[in-house]
């Protein structure tokens, strides 16, 4: 039987009138685990908070979500709250007490559960989900991946039967969030929780899932296990360009290999049994394994074009020997960085959580003093830049949470000063002018935040996780702009996690560590070196091709060899 | 075995405000010289030598107090000496000896009681009362260091895009006023989440039980009983007058009876009973396991 069956759920929202779902339908059985995937505003989110009572937005609903065969909305209350778990994007404000132990017993207390029990199940919770050491701090001393673990377990010690995840990993970093989906996984696979993730990482929550769930402008546009929907939707490139690397090297060329030639990408024909005969690989070893049987044997090629960055430019930051701790007894979080930026690049900074990256990038804005060390933007101590003047034509940063930049009602207000600054942003802001900042999608945000800190015509622009939460759609516009931003000559540097967009858009990278800059190089050879850094398609070709690090350089290379 | 302060939190909780409220409310020597020396026993028992940095204020205050308050007050009949024909009292210093040495003695509690009360500890105690208020002082609690720190990450945003110029007194207030509109907008906004993962979870539903991760376990009812008596006894003494002495017109002590006696007993055991417990800690660690 079923446990969950969504039948031609349709809904729209009270404000607004648009249809945010259109005739819905799919059915779960105990123990699936559904990754739902669709662009940002297809209606993920509306999809998912439909299936619990709770959480259903004010709106018109229509067509039924049977839990065990009873409708959702004839649910008890405490039933529902129990039996449906819900995970969201954003690791602060979903917490709700002041300490960890708290957060736990939160929702056990809210259905009146008896002390004694309480204790009994938060202890074992505690001990499955690895959270002992820190049971008893301060849920504000928590890192955003402990901040969702913690999440996850207060929700999982309700004992949920269904667990939705809308982009619970979005916040984190590449490590914290194959962390959490590790323990997602093990819940769905021990407990036989089944789970229903919105998620943008598919390279790393597709070899977890049973099902895929393709939604497309509120429609279902596929709907069934992994490998056979990727199959009938290797067709539509548009969906194809948010499915992992792995898997559009694979539709690029397993039907080039198997009919010898033709890389032409409107070719039809040959995809329906291609897909239907052959297992489309989906973790890096199985990619890996694809690419080794079809590659012609030989030895690894250097491929590297090697584009020597030795141009005149002059430096536009300079550091060098930085020191910097918050508190004078506290540890040192920068410890003898020291690096530089030419004059009109992207130079990008990678590291792990607490490596000290946004401490720089704020040391070098001036919102931090270091106690030693220098740092010369265009030239001039930082010191010298008087009365402000640091941030008028010279230097511009968008911090991490963009909100922080909104204070007007509408957009139109927000971008008052930016308005010549506009037409060099390749993106329409004329829809979105009378919306209220806080309305816009994650990307919108960036965006609209993005044009507000050119407002001051800055020569060096620092952008502190610019692509944290966007759909591959979104970070390529982001991408879009800053490439012509630079070819206006701006110089921007970006710390960032997003090792795949680093790849993409970077002159130079540079990996944090413990405070210091331990590696620094252009991109080709930056993610080769590295093993955790680095892109899938440089995990994939690793061995077999060199110098491959964006999906465009694999196709770029493969066209040739095979 | 358990140190005093890791007993359940409404126990330590009485127990400060039972060693302290009856000293407050006493005119007398030797009620505050226990309470001082119970203070020192339990700071050495706990902290070692540390201990000093908190207690060298009890000697102090008792010094201090005894040289000013004969300089305010001039009650008193032995005349010590004469200043500017005021009259410097023999029973005016001892007064303000034993008044500083009474707040030196609570001052001292207080600073323990602020430093093993922490934030989760009070609001157990006060949680006590109703679960609902304890909910809120924890989600108080929660959302002050969040609100504080978002404050700081607005103020540096709003610098570093230009936005925020301070050369002037009235750019600080414009700055000041312009943090506290984003804060405002964005606590408003993302409150909506929080009201969101509390009602998933079942808020608002049945009745809310309250869980605590203190227990009470024989020691803390011990504890309990002891605390609950001995006060009784001091705050009985005090209210009925048995303790107690007058210092004017004359530095008058009472006479010992055997129901004085027994109070100051009883207060004296109270006063010990922190270093008493801790001093039974380690006593049974050194005959278990050896030094």
């Amino acid at each position: 039987m079923n446990q969950l069956e969504v039948r031609n759920l349709t809904f729209e929202y009270a404000i607004g009138g648009r249809q945010v779902l259109r005739d819905i339908g799919f059915d779960l059985t105990a123990g699936d685990f559904l990754t739902v995937c669709g662009s940002t505003g297809s209606g993920k989110t509306t999809l998912l908070r439909c299936l619990k009572r709770e959480l259903i937005p004010a709106g018109k609903l229509t067509g039924s979500v049977l839990i065990d065969g009873i409708p959702v909305s004839e649910m008890k209350p405490s039933e529902s709250a129990a039996a449906v778990g819900f995970v969201m994007q954003d690791p602060e404000q979903q917490i709700v007490t002041d300490k960890v132990w708290h957060e736990l017993a939160f929702g056990l207390e809210n259905l009146g559960t008896a002390p004694d029990l309480i204790r009994r199940k938060v202890a074992e919770m505690a001990a499955y989900f690895g959270i002992e050491s820190w049971f008893e701090k301060a849920t504000d001393e928590l890192s955003g991946g402990q901040k969702q673990l913690l999440s996850l377990a207060a929700v999982c010690l309700m004992d949920p039967k269904i667990l939705i995840l809308d982009e619970p990993t979005a916040q984190l970093d590449p490590v914290a969030a194959a962390d959490f989906l590790g323990i997602v996984s093990r819940l769905n696979r021990e407990m036989g929780i089944t789970v229903i993730a919105a998620e943008h990482r598919l390279e790393q929550v597709l070899p977890y899932s049973s099902k895929l769930l393709v939604i497309e402008d509120g429609r279902t546009a596929a709907f069934g296990g992994v490998q056979e929907v990727i199959g009938t939707i290797l067709e539509k490139s548009d969906l194809m360009r948010t499915m992992p690397a792995g898997v559009r090297l694979f539709h690029e060329f397993d039907r080039g290999i198997s009919t010898v030639s033709a890389p032409d990408t409107s070719d039809v024909t040959g995809s329906a049994d291609a897909s239907s005969a052959v297992r489309i690989p989906l973790t890096v070893p199985e990619c890996a394994a694809w690419l080794r049987k079809n590659l012609t044997p030989g030895r690894s090629e250097s491929e590297n074009a090697a584009p020597a960055p030795g141009n005149a430019a002059s430096p536009a930051i300079e550091v060098s020997d930085l020191w910097f701790r918050y508190e004078r007894k506290g540890p040192d979080i920068l410890r003898g960085t020291a690096f530089s930026v030419m004059e009109g690049e992207i130079f990008s900074i990678l590291g792990g959580n607490g490596s000290g990256k946004t401490t720089a990038l704020g040391c070098i804005a001036g919102l931090y003093k270091a106690y030693a060390g220098r740092i010369n933007i265009f030239g001039h101590k930082l010191a010298d830049y008087r009365n402000n003047s640091l941030y008028h034509d010279c230097l511009s940063m968008m911090p991490q949470d963009v909100q922080t930049l909104f204070l007007h009602g509408t957009v139109r207000q927000e971008l008052a000063d930016a308005r010549d600054m506009l037409d060099r942003i390749p993106y329409d802001f004329s829809p979105l002018l009378d919306m209220h900042p806080y309305d816009l999608s994650g990307g919108q945000q960036q965006l609209v935040a993005l044009a507000k800190v050119l407002a001051p015509r800055p020569r060096l622009l620092l952008l502190d996780e610019p692509t944290k939460g966007l759909d591959p759609l979104m970070r390529g516009r982001i991408a879009d702009v800053l490439r012509a931003l630079r070819t206006d000559g701006m110089t921007i540097v970006i710390v960032t996690h997003d090792v795949e967009f680093a790849a993409e858009i970077s002159d130079r990278c540079a990996m944090f560590f413990r405070g210091e800059v331990v590696s620094e190089a252009v991109p080709r050879r930056f993610f080769a070196e590295n093993k955790f850094y680095t892109t899938q398609v440089s995990r994939i070709t690793r061995g077999l091709l060199d110098g491959c690090v964006t999906y465009e350089d694999a196709v770029d290379i493969l066209r040739r060899k095979i | 075995m358990k140190r005093f302060e890791d007993h359940n939190p409404i126990a330590v909780f009485l127990y400060f405000a039972g060693v302290t409220v009856p000293v407050m409310f006493c005119r007398d020597w030797l009620l505050p010289l226990l309470c001082a020396a119970g203070v020192m026993l339990y700071g050495f028992s706990s902290e070692g030598p540390a201990a000093g940095n908190k207690l060298w204020l009890i000697p102090a205050a008792a010094a201090l107090l005894a040289v000013i308050n004969p300089i305010f007050n001039h009650n008193g009949m032995t005349v010590v000496l004469l200043v500017n024909d005021m009259p410097v009292t023999l029973e005016a210093a001892a007064y303000g000896a034993a008044t500083g040495l009474m707040l030196g003695a609570v001052f001292a509690w207080f600073r323990y009681f602020s430093e093993v009360m922490t934030s989760d500890r009070i609001l157990y105690v006060f949680g006590a009362v109703s679960p609902k208020l304890a909910l809120i002082l924890s989600m108080t609690l929660r959302y002050i260091p969040l609100y504080s720190r978002q404050a700081g990450i607005v103020r540096r945003a709003a610098r570093a895009s230009g936005a925020g110029r301070d050369e002037t007194v009235l750019d600080h207030v414009r700055t000041g006023l312009r943090v506290f509109s984003v804060l405002v907008t964005w606590g408003l906004e993302n409150g909506l989440v929080t009201a969101d993962s509390m009602v998933a979870r079942g808020y608002g539903g049945a009745r809310r039980t309250r869980y605590a991760i203190y227990s009470w376990r024989k020691r803390d009812y011990l504890l309990l009983a002891a605390v609950l008596i001995l006060t009784g006894a001091a705050v009985t003494a005090v209210a009925a007058d048995w303790v107690g002495m007058d210092f004017y017109p004359y530095i008058a002590v009472r006479e010992m009876t055997p129901l004085t006696a027994a109070a100051y007993t009883l207060y004296a055991i109270l006063a010990a009973l922190p270093a008493a417990v801790n001093l039974a800690e380690r006593v049974s660690w050194h005959r278990r396991i050896g030094s």
